[in-house]
């Protein structure tokens, strides 16, 4: 049962770690819809080493809020460890929107970063709910300097935990998707408080303005999907036709892991449906982002403050109301009144100014140990972005043609770029 | 001496959970299993080519093999509730299993991981072996004759060649493994899953299933193949199995973080028990489903 278990749960993997993160235009192409679903194709990774060791951390920060009952599970952050064993650079490796520190795409930037000789600490995003139960000071996520903040101090944390056995001799910083972003911004923290002087950032398709870009995202679900529960409730229907219809049509009933993963794949067919996979999956990961928001800040949206749910309690109807939820909604009802009411001086305009990545403009412009690499059909950046973001970074960015929302990550030219981008001697050469 | 094991295996138990207890401290740091990314990559390209061919195929085919009956249409779909009149006593199990596989089932699985690789492997084919004894029969009571006949073909291989079950040479000979049992031929003859059923230890289940569990290792115990169930080891085999099958399961208690994570499992399993359902049963209801019914009532 548990065996059946884990392919379930990589299924929702497959959507909420390769399907975008952040807001799609909606607009991008065929070919850059499937990337973002499909991710990059396993004969184009880059070459991997045989083997990774693996060490799982888990760390109690004592500014964590305190735990909810119902997240008794979140009580420590946990991260992953590989280390070499010998002297050794560090590179942290921050995940995107909503994930884990052990996804997928961190497995595979881990690989290469290992087999390139790094020691290689994989983070969980600050918008992961298990990072916002065990190491957010203030239990809402979004804000890009302090979900920095936290994210900084809780490696902070981390180093100074490890045995004297391990030796760091430079610390680089890696992020992909909102994880780019937050590359950016500790690294810029970092560059003022000095406590573990890290050296160069790469921030692989970040952001450039979640605000701007969540209109156009929640758009996309309407389109797609629909706006109520009824239309989440028609998809669902469709998906489960077209699967249920494959196993009849089966000569012989086997199901296995790969099987259902297959079967799952071949169920996604037109634009729609890839589109809808991707605002499905960021959806899914804002409900997470929201539920626990709503908890902490006790703005009673969808969780009564004098009664949450206890560990017993079904949490369906809270689930479903949270179907139903755009960000802009989380932004308005969870997001700002908490802010505005913590933050003296704080504007709505000045909140929507913190997520956008020109918090770290300046740095970005200036200090040239910050990196970037992007798709110029990356779904979360539009043209005036993609513009903002190469004049930014000016000679330190990649664009790559295709490979819509990290459809590429992984593959030799973006890994090898990388590498030389961490070792400071990427010319942008072949651009 | 009966009771004497019994009395150890309770001791090693509660050490264990003590020392779990250490382990949920402020910091912890445990080596997981290394990972095999070159080896994962090349099996990842070996099955994407595969997909592709199964696409080309299914293009190509002029009408899908064995259609049972008409397609289903949206109408028939099970609603996406659940049908768990046990909700209350299933989230505390799951919390339970999760507290459980933390102390006791992972850190035994890791270390049992570390075993070398043909012995574990061995293990692993020994008990897929064994299975095949319920696997006949079920196919047997399912009306498949191929899929029975396969099976038996395994075992007498397996159990032959194989010397006895610890090498797969059927899978070598291109015939792959495909267990099947109880819950599966109770399916087979339109028997619903019934209510959502988290079972102590064994995770997400339905009732059925869970019957059906419970009456293949019945029968197994029943037929007590080369005396193992009732012989002086019976008592290890099954931790043993269960050790096997954790440590070849990647499946992490609350690795989603989220406190929806029982909604989710359940909404999983259970549409997937019913999409197998689907391809199983030998019959199909002409009338609609009430979309309004929980799925799996």
């Amino acid at each position: 049962m548990l065996g059946s278990l884990y392919a379930l749960l990589s299924l929702t993997q497959l959507a909420t770690a390769q399907a975008a993160e952040e807001p799609a235009t909606g607009l991008a192409d065929s070919a850059a819809l499937r990337a973002t679903v499909y991710g990059t194709p396993p004969q184009d990774i880059a070459p991997l080493p045989a083997i990774v060791p693996l060490k799982q951390i888990n760390i109690a920060l004592p500014w964590a809020r305190p735990l909810p009952k119902i997240l008794w599970f979140d009580r420590r952050l946990r991260v992953w460890l590989s280390l070499q064993d010998r002297p050794a650079p560090l590179a942290i490796v921050i995940a995107g929107t909503g994930s884990d520190g052990n996804t997928a795409k961190l497995s595979i930037l881990r690989a290469v970063l290992y087999g390139a000789g790094y020691h290689v600490l994989t983070m969980p995003s600050p918008t992961f709910p298990g990072f916002i139960a065990a190491a957010s000071s203030t239990g809402v996520a979004g804000d890009l300097m302090q979900d920095g903040r936290d994210l900084y101090a809780a490696a902070q944390a981390i180093i100074a935990r490890l045995p004297s056995s391990v030796r760091i001799t430079d610390i680089d910083i890696i992020g992909y998707s909102l994880g780019g972003a937050h590359a950016g911004v500790v690294k810029s923290i970092d560059a003022v408080e000095q406590r573990l002087k890290i050296h160069r950032a790469v921030m692989i398709e970040p952001p450039v303005s979640m605000f701007d870009s969540i209109g156009r995202f929640d758009r996309l679900f309407t389109a797609s999907i629909g706006p109520s529960e009824s239309d989440v409730d028609r998809l669902y229907r469709r998906v489960y036709v077209r699967l249920a219809n494959s196993f009849r049509a089966a000569d012989e009933v086997r199901i296995d892991d790969t099987d259902l993963l297959a079967a799952a794949a071949a169920v996604l067919q037109t634009d729609a449906d890839f589109s809808a996979a991707i605002a499905l999956s960021f959806r899914l990961a804002l409900m997470n982002m929201f539920f626990e928001g709503d908890l902490y800040a006790g703005t009673g949206v969808v969780i009564d403050p004098r009664h949450p749910p206890l560990p017993g309690d079904s949490t369906e109807a809270i689930e479903r109301a949270l179907r139903e939820k755009s960000f802009s909604e989380y932004f308005d009802k969870v997001f700002a009144p908490y802010y505005l009411a913590h933050r003296p001086g704080a504007t709505r305009e000045s909140l929507i100014a913190g997520i956008r990545l020109s918090v770290i403009g300046d740095a970005l412009r200036k200090d040239p140990d910050y990196y970037a690499q992007t798709n110029a059909d990356d779904l979360i950046l539009d043209r005036a972005e993609l513009d903002w973001l190469k004049a930014t970074m000016k000679g330190r960015i990649a664009v790559y043609d295709h490979g819509g929302h990290l459809g590429n990550l992984g593959d030799r030219r973006q890994v090898a770029d990388m590498l030389d981008m961490l070792a400071g001697r990427w010319s942008g050469a072949g651009q | 001496m009966r009771v004497a094991r019994l009395a150890l295996t309770v001791a090693v138990m509660c050490a264990a959970l003590a020392g779990a207890g250490c382990a949920t401290g402020d910091f912890s740091m445990r080596s997981e299993p290394p990972q095999t990314p070159a080896a994962d990559n090349v099996a990842a390209v070996a099955r994407a080519q595969q997909l592709q061919a199964q696409v080309a195929a299914a293009a190509t085919a002029v009408q899908p093999a064995a259609q049972i009956g008409e397609p289903i249409t949206a109408a028939d779909v099970p609603s996406m509730q659940t049908y768990d009149p046990w909700e209350r006593m299933n989230r505390f199990t799951y919390r339970f299993n999760a507290r459980f596989d933390e102390a006791v089932f992972l850190p035994v699985a890791n270390g049992y991981g570390r075993l070398p690789d043909p012995l574990r492997l061995g293990v692993h084919h020994f008990f897929a072996n064994l299975s095949e004894v319920v696997s006949v029969i079920n196919y047997t009571a399912q009306l498949r004759a191929g899929p029975g006949v396969r099976s038996l073909g395994r075992f007498v291989i397996n159990s032959t060649l194989g010397l006895g079950g610890l090498f797969d040479v059927a899978q070598k000979l291109k015939l792959p493994g495909a267990p099947t049992g109880f819950g599966a031929t109770l399916a087979r003859w339109g028997v619903h899953p019934g209510p959502y059923l988290v079972m102590p230890l064994l995770g997400p289940s339905t009732l059925r299933d869970g019957c059906g569990f419970f009456a293949d290792f019945a029968t197994s115990y029943a037929i007590n193949i080369a005396n193992l169930y009732r012989g002086d080891a019976g008592w290890a085999l099954t931790p043993l199995n269960a050790v096997d099958v954790r440590s070849n399961t990647s499946f992490r208690y609350y690795s989603t973080g989220s406190a929806f994570e029982y909604d989710t499992v359940r909404f999983l399993y259970v549409r997937k028990t019913l999409i197998e359902d689907e391809g199983l049963r030998l019959w199909h209801r002409a009338g609609k489903s009430d979309p309004q019914t929980p799925a799996g009532k």
